[in-house]
């Protein structure tokens, strides 16, 4: 770094720090924001991403895992056994339910009267385990008759352990295991046997979707677009597309807005780093004049001012970047659905725009530069 | 010119006009000037005389309109523009009125800054001519911490950083009081003959005189011979007798450069009399 640039920066605490506080606001916004928007992102989409399933059949206009208002009658079900591209099925019923009661009898009096909470409730095949929890953290991962097993993020949201209880659709279930990978920050997943949840919901004979695991070699792609061909008031999907469009479904309206914000967090490290560095290079402008006077080309002097802005702009990124994962941890610990993945592809997408923030800053004052007169050094 | 030395400044047939037409302003009207090794030369003259534009024009940051204008040899005229910041940072060391230092660095910085490798500067060499100056005790000192004598005595270091040829000086001691100016004036003149430098000085200042070895009177963009000169004993500014307003007092003529040194002759004679 030139001489002049470091001193010139340094010299002057409170404009530094100004100015870097202005580029650390900026990338704290866009990288926590950014970071918020992967965490729900990975959150929305990660249980179909991680289950062991390749092929999501629902019916007809069926987008999506959490909103699907999807009904499957099983009646020629056991049709799919013959296929032998089908390595194994089961029918699965994914309901959102709000207002559930969870009771904690283990408590105290008061305590064990409980409260309400609103869930995804999920019928699987515990003998066959297709879109079952992805990963148990406690307990057994098979739920027998009256039991279940909840999400973690939703026990320790609620506070709920095994044994409690937990009723919806008239029927009492034990808690029999706590999963990971259920989380959908809005809602998490609770899991029953099919059965259970056929009962509770009175779809005896019905599924929400269908889901497969494919024999070795055969290419889903292929397999969803001739399912929908065979049967044309069935819509099928592949793991990735069935992820991609839940993502889409959940979080598509919140990425404009986002992106508006995300622009505006841009706009405002601009400008605070922008005019402190213009304002300090119009308040240089006689020394800059000097400069020339005794013989440093305007290259020097662009030198000057972008090394400035470009040591401001990566200082501010540091602490920006800093400040993210800090406030990321501390308001998870606050709200469980603050939920933020800082994720490096991202960091260096916010150190481009940090540059390039820097770089533009530095832009303005640098065509000031090239006006300088050196004869004016000679004024006095 | 000099019969026997190669001059370092040399100026022949110079004209520089700004503007065109009807509204073309001529400040230097076909000069010739030089300066030679060891000499110092003041360049003296009223306001609006064509000082600055001369210095400037010297200085490499200015191109004549007409005429040559050389440099250690080289014809700044004709160099390249890209070049003329190089020639400006190596052959000439410039002192300005206001000292002109950075103030974000030391002394030891602002000179080290300046210096061309090429030219044999370095860290050490920026050290060995703070000393020289006197300045060995204010070598990390930021400007602010320096009085003008000291700031003035670094600049001459930084323009003496790479081993100029020619120092070219604006009103050197104009912000210095009259002990630290006749100091500095002695060090220039120390400088142009210990260190075979040329040094060209634009000034008013009459102490000067006593240094120079040369003075020139610049007037109306022409270098005037023979022209008679006085001080002005309100304002100490060297001034032409010819057409200066003037007074008589106690049997002696005094000559001013303005009619507001006359004025203030007028109401406390005696004080200025006697300087």
């Amino acid at each position: 770094m030139l001489l002049v640039a470091r001193k010139n920066l340094f010299s002057e605490r409170t404009r530094l720090a100004i100015s870097v506080g202005g580029v650390a606001l900026s990338v704290f916004l866009i990288s926590l924001l950014l970071s918020l928007y992967r965490g729900w992102d990975e959150k929305v989409g990660g249980f179909v991403e991680k289950t062991n399933v390749d092929i999501w059949v629902g019916s007809t206009g069926t987008n999506d895992f959490l909103t699907a208002a999807s009904i499957i009658p099983l009646d020629n079900s056991n049709l799919l056994d013959a296929i032998p591209e089908i390595k194994a099925w089961s029918p699965l019923i994914v309901r959102p339910m709000t207002g559930v009661k969870v009771e904690f009898p283990e408590r105290s009096d008061k305590e064990a009267e409980g409260t309400k909470m609103d869930m995804h409730l999920i019928g699987f095949d515990p003998e066959k385990g297709l879109a079952g929890p992805i990963k148990m953290v406690e307990g057994n991962g098979k739920p027998g008759p009256n039991e279940v097993i909840v999400d973690e993020a939703l026990a320790s949201h609620y506070g709920i352990n095994l044994n409690d209880i937990i009723s919806a659709g008239g029927k009492r279930w034990t808690v029999s295991g706590i999963s990971e990978g259920g989380d959908f920050v809005a809602s998490q997943t609770v899991f029953v046997s099919l059965k259970q949840a056929q009962t509770a919901l009175q779809m005896e004979g019905l599924a929400t979707f269908i889901v497969m695991q494919l024999a070795d070699g055969v290419d889903p792609d292929e397999f969803a677009a001739e399912a929908e061909t065979q049967v044309p008031q069935a819509a099928a999907f592949t793991k990735a597309e069935f992820t991609e469009s839940t993502r889409d479904v959940v979080l598509g309206d919140i990425l404009p807005i986002l992106s508006i914000v995300l622009a505006l967090a841009f706009i405002v490290g601009l400008a605070v780093s922008g005019l402190t560095i213009y304002t300090a290079t119009i308040e240089k402008g006689r020394e800059y004049g000097i400069i020339k006077a005794v013989g440093f080309k305007n290259t020097y002097l662009y030198r000057l001012v972008f090394e400035q802005a470009l040591v401001t702009g990566a200082l501010g990124f540091v602490i920006g970047v800093s400040l993210t994962l800090a406030f990321g941890r501390l308001a998870a610990d606050q709200v469980p659905q603050f939920v933020t993945l800082v994720r490096w592809q991202d960091l260096l997408v916010v150190f481009g725009a940090t540059i390039v923030m820097s770089l533009a800053a530095g832009y303005v004052p640098v065509r000031r530069l090239a006006a300088i007169d050196p004869v004016e050094a000679f004024k006095a | 010119m000099s019969d026997n030395a190669t001059p370092v400044l040399e100026m022949v047939n110079v004209v520089k006009t700004y503007g065109a037409g009807d509204n073309a302003v001529t400040a230097l009207k076909d000069i010739d000037f030089y300066a030679n090794p060891g000499e110092v030369v003041l360049v003296m003259g009223p306001s609006g005389a064509g000082k600055s534009t001369f210095l400037t024009i010297a200085g490499a940051l200015l191109k004549p309109t007409s005429g040559s204008v050389t440099v250690s040899g080289i014809n700044i005229v004709e160099a390249n523009e890209r070049d003329l910041p190089d020639i400006r940072r190596e052959r000439i060391g410039f002192v300005f009125q206001s000292f002109n230092l950075l103030e974000a660095l030391t002394a030891t910085e602002n000179v080290t800054l300046v210096m061309s490798e090429s030219r044999g500067g370095s860290p050490h060499r920026a050290r060995e001519l703070l000393n020289m100056m006197g300045l060995s005790h204010r070598l990390k000192s930021l400007p602010k911490n320096l009085s003008g004598g000291e700031k003035q005595r670094v600049a001459i270091a930084r323009a003496l950083a790479n081993n100029p040829d020619l120092i070219l000086a604006d009103e050197p001691t104009a912000n210095l009081d009259a002990k630290r100016g006749r100091e500095f004036m002695l060090l220039l003149k120390q400088i142009a003959v210990e260190m075979q430098k040329a040094v060209v000085i634009v000034t008013h200042d009459h102490r000067m005189r006593e240094i120079a070895s040369r003075i020139v009177w610049l007037e109306d963009g022409t270098f005037r011979v023979d022209v008679a000169t006085t001080k002005d004993p309100v304002c100490n500014r060297v001034i032409e007798l010819e057409g200066a307003p003037n007074l008589e007092y106690e049997a002696l003529r005094f000559y001013f450069c303005s009619d507001a040194c006359k004025v203030l002759f007028e109401k406390e004679p005696m004080r200025y009399a006697g300087t």
